[in-house]
């Protein structure tokens, strides 16, 4: 539902109590929210998670019926007969059954052999080709960044896009739109001293001045000039967003539960939002993946479920698309010490109502390997961005990242 | 070539830099040493005497047996050690290689490993190599210590190349990963069951040559049965015609670290020079960096994001507050560094990923707690004790002479002025009148330090 003007107002307005302190931002955050909420697909949130580290695809979808897989898999692979069929060739890992309930309901796309043309296989390289969707690395901004430096450029809503995450995750790196990171929002307040209440507006009106000031040194970081005053703007609003909600999905403990729940609060605070970014770190299972990789899997795959369980509870699951990407898959033969070394392309997962269910591509051919001995990419992975910015954020993929075939696992007209 | 113009303000600079600031007194006692007395004061620090530092930090008690307490002492060392370049060098290699606590769940390894970090800290980079490639720690945290002659792990192989000697770009490929796996293989961990032993801490470095792969393999265009430090020696050497890569990568890497500028090729080639002629010297390329004249350029000043801890260091150590870092160590995580527990292997990047929104308010939840702690114990400063002896009588002179102890006079007159307004503000936010008295500095000079401190100028060495 809307919030009005002035709604919006008193809400901001909770958190700094003195009328000099709803300033030009809070006004032209409510007008761009009044214009921006009929605009085409502007009610639309995406949400990211990543996997970081580099999840393993092959112990995630099984090839459950492909008689080379327990060759290739002989240290860690996934039984096959325990797989949780979605078609004839392809399976779940046993332990998601939350992705499995979701498959059911007609909610999940999965895409097949998602990479890039001459894989790196270092992840830090390979990351940031996927952060900037730019094989070249010639971008400094995110994919997502020059999506919203062309969509909501102008805006000024604070909470227009959002990281769950301790630093800014790089596809989200913009130059016209500022987004706040947090994990906790108890603590995402400026903090003052406690002796002296009274002395607290001069403090963080005192705090907004020497942060939004151009500063005279020489060369002096833009990042960091400018900060406090985006800071202020949002923590004002997010203090808000959890008062009394009740969450109506079981998320899974640790830090993936909790980031997907703030999510949730924030969609449902109507706040504007609509890019917001999660990161799931523990993929890059090297060693010991027999032990790690059921319990990363297990927790992505109840996490998303207990998400839509709670954006259903609360009418809101229409209006999100929740899609993941991890920087490369790993290398098809595991490695003596029950791990696997880092490899290519990998099965992503798209979730949400608006996506066409069903598996794009695949399934991957264990046996016509690159000479590193990784799997061969299918899908490019500005395909796989490319669809999403079109079909579900009605945005001009070619100018973002150039021309890439559609793979068509949304629907255009949902 | 430009000449250096040694000035208080290029000390000041200087002891940012290879420190983690400096009071007065000290950037007034580093500026008189001139030039070269000042950076030799720094690099050649065996000189100075740190028994009586060691002793008052072994009073301290911190329990190196916890992630808490080994993270503690390190910033108690890096805040309060006589020899700030060593722990600066010391924290660059933290950076630079560390390992992962989560991971290695082994404290005792992880402060082993700070331990030979701070020893080699400025010694041949080859010997700092090898040892951090047999360091238990790091055995344990890129696999190496599992990695055998069939089926070799590549985890630490790649990662000796991208990350820690020659840089992704430097020409090496997938095969060179490989041949320099099987040349690591049989460096591993003794006792074998690492990870039951003696909660993960017993653990020490053995060359097992029954899991070395003796076959013959290809690094870098050279074919042998190479073993561990033959792939060491063969990556340190890997040259052209401009020199060697390790000297190029290190060195690019170390100026970045001190002065905060990318380096000019030209620039990269003259630190690799060092290192090429002066036996891969660290202490050499480092003393090459702080003598010469574009370190001292006015565009490198002001421009280092301070990380977390350098925040957390600088700021107690230019107040000259006193603490136990407990809050230090609980702000971390919330301002992006949890030290000696990074993400993955390539460790933190520096400079504007540090700063967010969120990890600015953990700045700022930090800077209250040094700013308004008025007990007898944890993270605290005496406002008074900066201000005896000087003229305080205005609110404008107090600013003055709390930014110039923060090195931060530098920002706008409208900066300034917001910060005198600030102490002169009535509750209401109408204007009053400051004056000195005790409750007026217990309330508004440490709530302009606070300010000072979360400003945008303080996040910037």
């Amino acid at each position: 539902m809307p919030i009005s003007r002035r709604d919006f107002l008193l809400r901001t307005a909770g958190f700094v109590s003195v009328s000099a302190m709803v300033p030009r931002w809070a006004v032209a955050g409510a007008k761009m929210f009044e214009e921006s909420v009929g605009a085409e697909a502007a009610g639309r949130t995406l949400v990211v998670l990543e996997l970081m580290g580099g999840n393993d695809g092959l112990n995630t979808v099984i090839p459950y019926t492909d008689p080379v897989y327990p060759q290739v898999r002989s240290r860690i692979g996934i039984p096959q007969a325990s797989a949780i069929p979605l078609d004839g060739k392809l399976g779940l890992n046993p332990v998601m059954t939350g992705i499995k309930a979701l498959w059911d309901k007609n909610r999940v796309a999965l895409i097949e052999n998602v990479g890039y043309p001459n894989s790196s296989l270092s992840h830090f390289t390979s990351r940031d080709i996927w952060h900037t969707a730019d094989p070249a690395l010639a971008q400094r901004r995110g994919w997502l960044g020059r999506w919203a430096d062309a969509a909501i450029g102008n805006d000024d809503n604070p909470l227009a896009c959002a990281a769950i995450s301790q630093s800014l995750p790089r596809s989200l790196l913009a130059d016209n739109v500022s987004v706040p990171s947090f994990v906790n929002i108890a603590s995402y307040t400026y903090s003052t001293d406690g002796a002296y209440p009274g002395d607290r507006n001069n403090q963080v009106n005192t705090f907004l001045l020497e942060s939004s000031d151009q500063y005279e040194i020489e060369n002096t970081v833009s990042e960091v000039t400018g900060l406090g005053t985006a800071a202020i703007s949002s923590s004002t609003i997010l203090q808000s967003v959890s008062n009394g909600y009740v969450a109506g999905g079981q998320y899974p403990a640790g830090s993936l539960g909790a980031g997907l729940l703030l999510i949730a609060q924030i969609i449902n605070a109507n706040v504007g939002a609509r890019i917001l970014y999660v990161t799931y770190g523990g993929f890059d299972n090297h060693a010991n993946e027999d032990a790690d990789h059921d319990d990363l899997v297990r927790t992505v795959s109840d996490g998303v479920k207990a998400f839509f369980d709670d954006l259903d509870a609360h009418g809101k699951a229409k209006d999100v698309l929740l899609m993941m990407w991890s920087e490369f898959g790993r290398r098809v033969q595991d490695n003596a010490s029950k791990g696997t070394d880092h490899g290519t392309a990998a099965p992503h997962f798209v979730v949400g109502d608006a996506v066409k269910p069903g598996i794009y591509g695949g399934p991957p051919n264990l046996t016509s390997l690159d000479s590193n001995g990784n799997l061969k990419i299918e899908n490019d992975f500005r395909s796989y961005y490319g669809t999403i910015l079109s079909d579900w954020l009605k945005a001009d993929a070619n100018a973002i990242l150039g021309a890439w075939p559609n793979l068509g696992f949304i629907n255009e007209a949902f | 070539m430009s000449s250096i113009n040694w000035t208080r303000d290029a000390a000041a600079h200087l002891l940012r830099r290879a420190g983690f600031g400096g009071t007065p007194a000290e950037i007034d006692a580093l500026y008189a040493k001139g030039l070269e007395g000042a950076v030799s004061s720094l690099v050649d620090y065996e000189a100075i005497d740190v028994s009586a530092y060691e002793t008052a930090l072994a009073a301290k008690n911190y329990n190196t047996s916890t992630n808490r307490g080994l993270t503690q002492w390190f910033l108690d060392r890096m805040a309060f050690s006589p020899r700030p370049l060593e722990e600066k060098m010391t924290y660059f290699w933290n950076l630079h290689w560390t390992s992962g606590i989560s991971k290695v769940r082994g404290v005792t390894l992880m402060l082993n490993q700070n331990k030979t970090q701070r020893q080699y800290a400025l010694a041949k980079f080859d010997d700092l190599v090898v040892k951090i490639s047999q360091d238990p720690a790091m055995l344990v945290w890129l696999d190496n210590w599992l990695s055998q002659a069939a089926k070799p792990n590549e985890n630490y192989a790649r990662e000796l190349m991208e990350l820690f000697t020659l840089g992704v770009d430097s020409g090496y490929t997938q095969s060179d990963v490989t041949a320099v796996s099987r040349a690591l293989t049989g460096w591993t961990l003794t006792p074998r069951s690492y990870t039951q032993a003696d909660n993960y801490n017993g653990a020490t470095f053995q060359d097992i040559a029954a899991i070395h792969d003796n076959g013959s393999k290809t690094i870098l265009g050279q074919t042998g049965n190479w073993s561990g430090y033959d792939a060491i020696n063969i990556i340190l050497g890997w040259a052209d015609a401009k020199g060697t890569k390790s000297g190029r990568y290190l060195g690019a890497k170390l100026w970045t670290y001190f002065s905060s500028t990318y380096p000019s090729d030209f620039l990269v080639e003259q630190i690799g020079a060092v290192y090429d002629s002066k036996g891969h010297s660290v202490r050499e390329v480092v003393r090459a960096i702080f003598l010469s004249p574009e370190f001292y350029e006015a565009h490198t000043r002001k421009t280092w994001v301070r990380s977390p801890v350098e925040y957390a260091v600088a700021s107690v150590r230019m107040l000259e507050g006193t603490t136990d870092f407990g809050t230090a160590v609980n702000s971390l995580s919330g301002m992006g560094q949890v030290l000696f527990n990074p993400e993955d292997a390539k460790g933190w990047d520096w400079g504007t990923s540090w700063m967010n929104t969120g990890t600015l308010f953990a700045r700022a939840s930090l800077s209250n707690t040094l700013s308004t702690n008025r007990g007898n114990n944890g993270t605290r400063f005496d406002p008074n004790k900066l201000l005896a002896g000087k003229d305080a009588s205005t609110a404008d002179k107090v600013v003055d002479i709390l930014a110039d102890r923060l090195n931060i006079t530098d920002v706008t007159p409208n900066v300034r002025a917001g910060w005198i307004a600030y102490m002169n503000a009535n509750d209401d936010g109408s204007r009053g009148n400051w004056t000195n008295t005790a409750a007026n500095v217990d309330k508004k000079v440490r709530g302009v330090v606070h300010l000072m401190l979360t400003s945008p100028a303080f996040h910037l060495a």
